[in-house]
C-alpha cells in the first residue's frame, strides 16, 4: 500500500515538466559542488603531502648548526583532510589546516581562504553540504507542498478519502514517494562522490571514513525526513496549495537562511572572542614581561645551583643556556595554554550554542553533525591544534635537552643529522567517530526531537484531513 | 446495507438534514430527489464520514461510520458529479491506484482492462492520460473503481448531470448491472426520468427532510413528475 502510494507520487512527478527542471537544476548544482570539492580535496591533499615531505626533508637536511637555530628553523604540520571534506569543508576555510611550529611560539593555523571573515561558523561558498542541507530541502518542500493541498484542489482527495485508507499509510506512502524523488537526484550524485572519494584515497583514512560516511548519510536522511514531515503536515493543514507553498517557503527561509545568521550572532555575543590583534596583544604582554623573565631566570639559576650543589654556572655539568631556553618554553606554554585555552573554550561554547540553536532550526543540528562527521568542525580543529602543539613542544624539549647536555660554556656547539632525526615525523590520528558523536549529543538529540515532531505533525494533519474536507 | 437512523446535520442555525431514517438494501437503487440545498449531498457526505452528524447514525453494513471510519468505507464506493482523477496518469493507472488503495488484490493489467471494458471505456483510452478524458469517460472509470473494489454499496451524487443523453443512458445501464449484482445504491439526482428508469425507490427531500418515499413501480414517469412538483410547491 505504502509502495503503491509512493510509486504513484513518483510517476506523477516524473511526468511533471516543472519537477524535471527542478531535479535537473539540483543535479547540476550537486555535481558541480561535488566536483569542486573533489578538485579542492585532491589538490590540497597533494600539496599537503608534498609540503609535509618537503618540510621533513628540509628538517633532516639541515646542515650542522646549533639546535636552537634549528628550533627557529621550524616545521609545518598539516591537518589531514577527511574524504568527507569533499562534501562539507566546514570551518576549515576559516580556521586553516596547517600550522607552523617553531621555537617560542604557538601559532594560529594558516591557509585560511576565508581569512578576512571574522566570525566563526559563517557559511562559505556553495559546498556539497549546502546543496544537501539547504537546496535539497527546498526541493523537498517544492515537491511536498501540493501533495495534499493540490489533491484537495483537484478533487482527487475526496476520491482518495472515500476509499478508507489509513492516514498513517497515506503519510508514509507520500513521504516515501517524496524521498524516492529526492533519491532520484541524490543517489547518482552520491555514487559519483563515492567513486571520487575512492579515487582520491590512495591509502589510509578510508576505513575510518566509511562509518563517518554512513553516519553522514543517516544524518541527511533524518533531516530530509524532518523536512518531508513538515511539508506534508503543512500541505494537509493548509486551506490551499498557495498557502501551503508560501508557508513552506517561509519555513525554509527562516530555518535555512535566517536562523544560521542569527545563531552565529547569538553565539558570538554570548561567547565573545577577541579579534586577532587584541588576542595577540594580550598574548605578547603575558609572554614577554621583562620583570617576570628576570625573576624566573634568577629563580632557575638558584634552583639549578642548589640542585647540582655548585656555586657558579660555569661549574655546572650541564649547559645553563639549554635549561633557560626550556624554562622560557615552559613559561610560554603556560601562557599559551591559558590564552589559547580561553579562546578555544569560547569557540567550543559558540559551537555548542549552534547545536542548541537546532531547536529553532533543524538545519543547524544537521549542519553541526555534517561538519563534525566531515572532520571540519571546531572540536576536530582543536584536537588537531593540540596534537600539533604537543609535537612542537616535544621538538623544543628534545633540542633544548640536547643543548643542556652537550653545549660547553664558551664553546660553539653544533649538532647534526643524528639530532635532527631524533625528532620524529609528525603523525596525527583523527579522533574516532565515537569521540566525534559524543560531542554532538545535543545536535543528535535535537534532530531526533525534530524527527518525532515532524512525524507527529504530519500524522495529526492527515488524520484531520477528512474533517477539513469542506 | 446502507442505513440512516435519525440522521441529522446542522450547520449553525440551518438544518441541512433532519432526522433521516432510511434503509437501502442490496440490489436496491434508491434515488434521492430534491431541489438544490435539499440535503442530498449532506446525506452522502454523512455516509462517507466526510462530515460528522449532529445527531443520529449512519451505518454501512451495520457499521457506524463515525465509530469505524475505515472499516465502514471498505464496502463503499463514491461517485461524485465529476469523478476526479489524476490527470497525468492514464485511465488504467488511475484505476490501478484507486483499486490498490481500496484493498483489491487482483491488479493485473489483464483483469483491470477487463473491468474497464465492462464499464464501456473505449479500448484505446485505457492507456491515455486522463487529462484528455470526457466527463462520461471519467464517470465510467468511477464505476470501474467501484467494481474493482468489489463495493457493496454505491453512493452517487448527481453522477449524470451534465452528461449527454447517450452517456447518461449508458451510465444508467451500468448502474442497473451493478445493482443486479447485489450492490446497494444511493443516488442523489435531479433526473426524474433516470430515477424512474433505473431506480427501485425514490425519496423526495425538501429543506433537509424526507417528505415522500415511493417505489418507482407505483407510478408512471408523468406521475412521478407531478408528485415531485407538488412537493416542491409552496
Ligand atoms: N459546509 C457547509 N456549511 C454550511 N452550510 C452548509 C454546508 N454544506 C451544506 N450546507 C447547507 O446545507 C444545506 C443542504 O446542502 P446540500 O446537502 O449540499 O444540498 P443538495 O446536495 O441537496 O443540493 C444547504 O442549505 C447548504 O447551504
Ligand atoms: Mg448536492
Amino acid at each position: 500500500m505504502i509502495g503503491t502510494i509512493a510509486r504513484k507520487e513518483l510517476t506523477e512527478l516524473s511526468r511533471d515538466g516543472r519537477f524535471r527542471l527542478l531535479a535537473a537544476v539540483i543535479l547540476v548544482l550537486a555535481v558541480a559542488s561535488t566536483a569542486a570539492g573533489w578538485l579542492q580535496f585532491t589538490a590540497v591533499s597533494r600539496q599537503h603531502a608534498e609540503a609535509q615531505r618537503e618540510t621533513r626533508e628540509q628538517w633532516l637536511g639541515q646542515q650542522e648548526k646549533n639546535p636552537h637555530s634549528a628550533a627557529h628553523y621550524g616545521v609545518y604540520a598539516f591537518k589531514p583532510a577527511s574524504h568527507l571534506s569533499i562534501v562539507d569543508t566546514g570551518l576549515d576555510p576559516y580556521l586553516g589546516v596547517a600550522v607552523w611550529l617553531e621555537a617560542h611560539r604557538q601559532s594560529e593555523m594558516k591557509f585560511r581562504p576565508a581569512q578576512d571573515r571574522t566570525a566563526i561558523q559563517r557559511f562559505g561558498e556553495l559546498n556539497g553540504a549546502e546543496v544537501l542541507l539547504v537546496l535539497v530541502p527546498l526541493f523537498i518542500l517544492l515537491v511536498t507542498f501540493p501533495v495534499f493541498a493540490g489533491e484537495r484542489e483537484q478533487g482527487t482527495l475526496r476520491q482518495l478519502m472515500s476509499l478508507g485508507v489509513a492516514p498513517r499509510l497515506l503519510v508514509a506512502g507520500k513521504a516515501l514517494g517524496t524521498l524516492a524523488a529526492v533519491a532520484l537526484v541524490i543517489v547518482p550524485v552520491s555514487a559519483l562522490a563515492a567513486v571520487a572519494m575512492a579515487w582520491a584515497s590512495a591509502d589510509s583514512y578510508l576505513a575510518a571514513d566509511v562509518s563517518r560516511t554512513v553516519a553522514l548519510g543517516a544524518t541527511c536522511l533524518v533531516y530530509f525526513l524532518v523536512v518531508t514531515g513538515v511539508g506534508l503536515a503543512v500541505s494537509a493543514w493548509a486551506p490551499s496549495s498557495r498557502v501551503a507553498l508560501v508557508t513552506l517557503l517561509g519555513f525554509w527561509f527562516a530555518t535555512s537562511l535566517v536562523a544560521p545568521r542569527i545563531a552565529t550572532d547569538v553565539a558570538g555575543s554570548l561567547h565573545p572572542t577577541p579579534n586577532a590583534a587584541e588576542f595577540q596583544r594580550a598574548l605578547d604582554a603575558d609572554l614577554s614581561d621583562p620583570e617576570e623573565a628576570r625573576q624566573r631566570l634568577a629563580r632557575l639559576q638558584a634552583e639549578t645551583l642548589t640542585k647540582y650543589n655548585v656555586t657558579s654556572l660555569d661549574a655546572l655539568p650541564v649547559a645553563f643556556s639549554g635549561l633557560s631556553l626550556q624554562s622560557g618554553e615552559d613559561h610560554g606554554n603556560e601562557v599559551f595554554d591559558r590564552h589559547f585555552g580561553r579562546l578555544h573554550d569560547q569557540f567550543s561554547n559558540q559551537a555548542r550554542v549552534y547545536q542548541w540553536a537546532g531547536l529553532a532550526s533543524p538545519l543547524l543540528a544537521a549542519r553541526s553533525l555534517s561538519m563534525a562527521l566531515a572532520g571540519t568542525d571546531f572540536e576536530q580543529h582543536r584536537h588537531f591544534a593540540k596534537a600539533a602543539e604537543a609535537y612542537r613542544r616535544d621538538i623544543q624539549r628534545t633540542l633544548n635537552d640536547d643543548i643542556a647536555r652537550n653545549q660547553r660554556a664558551g664553546q660553539p656547539y653544533l649538532a647534526g643529522t643524528e639530532l635532527w632525526s631524533r625528532v620524529p615525523d609528525f603523525t596525527y590520528d583523527a579522533p574516532s567517530i565515537g569521540w566525534v558523536l559524543g560531542r554532538q549529543a545535543t545536535a543528535l538529540t535535537v534532530l531526533a526531537g525534530w524527527l518525532t515532531l515532524a512525524g507527529a505533525l504530519a500524522l495529526l494533519a492527515t488524520r484531520r484531513l477528512s474533517a477539513t474536507l469542506g | 446495507m446502507l442505513e440512516a437512523r435519525h440522521l441529522t446535520k446542522r450547520y449553525g442555525t440551518t438544518t441541512a438534514l433532519e432526522a433521516l431514517t432510511l434503509t437501502v438494501s442490496p440490489g436496491e437503487v434508491f434515488c434521492l430527489l430534491g431541489a438544490n440545498g435539499a440535503g442530498k449531498t449532506t446525506t452522502i457526505n454523512l455516509f462517507l464520514n466526510f462530515v460528522d452528524p449532529s445527531e443520529g447514525q449512519a451505518l454501512v453494513n451495520g457499521v457506524d461510520v463515525t465509530r469505524a471510519p475505515l472499516e465502514s468505507k471498505r464496502h463503499l464506493a463514491y461517485i461524485p458529479e465529476t469523478v476526479m482523477l489524476y490527470r497525468n496518469l492514464t485511465g488504467l493507472e488511475n484505476l490501478e491506484y484507486f483499486a490498490a488503495l481500496a484493498g483489491s488484490t487482483d491488479l493485473s493489467r489483464g483483469s483491470l482492462l477487463k473491468v474497464l471494458e465492462r464499464v464501456g471505456l473505449p479500448a484505446d483510452a485505457a492507456d491515455r492520460r486522463v487529462g484528455g478524458y470526457s466527463k462520461g469517460m471519467r464517470q465510467k472509470v468511477g464505476i470501474a473503481i467501484a467494481v474493482a473494489k468489489g463495493a457493496r454499496a454505491l453512493l452517487l451524487d448527481e453522477p449524470t448531470s451534465g452528461l449527454d443523453p447517450k452517456a447518461s443512458n449508458e451510465f444508467s445501464e451500468l448502474l442497473r448491472q451493478v445493482s443486479g449484482d447485489g450492490v446497494a445504491v444511493l443516488m442523489a439526482t435531479h433526473d426524474l426520468f433516470r430515477a424512474k428508469e433505473s431506480g427501485t425507490r425514490v425519496g423526495i427531500m425538501k429543506r433537509g427532510r424526507l417528505v415522500a418515499l415511493h417505489g418507482t413501480d407505483e407510478f408512471s414517469h408523468a406521475d412521478l413528475e407531478r408528485l415531485y412538483l407538488e412537493h416542491m410547491h409552496d
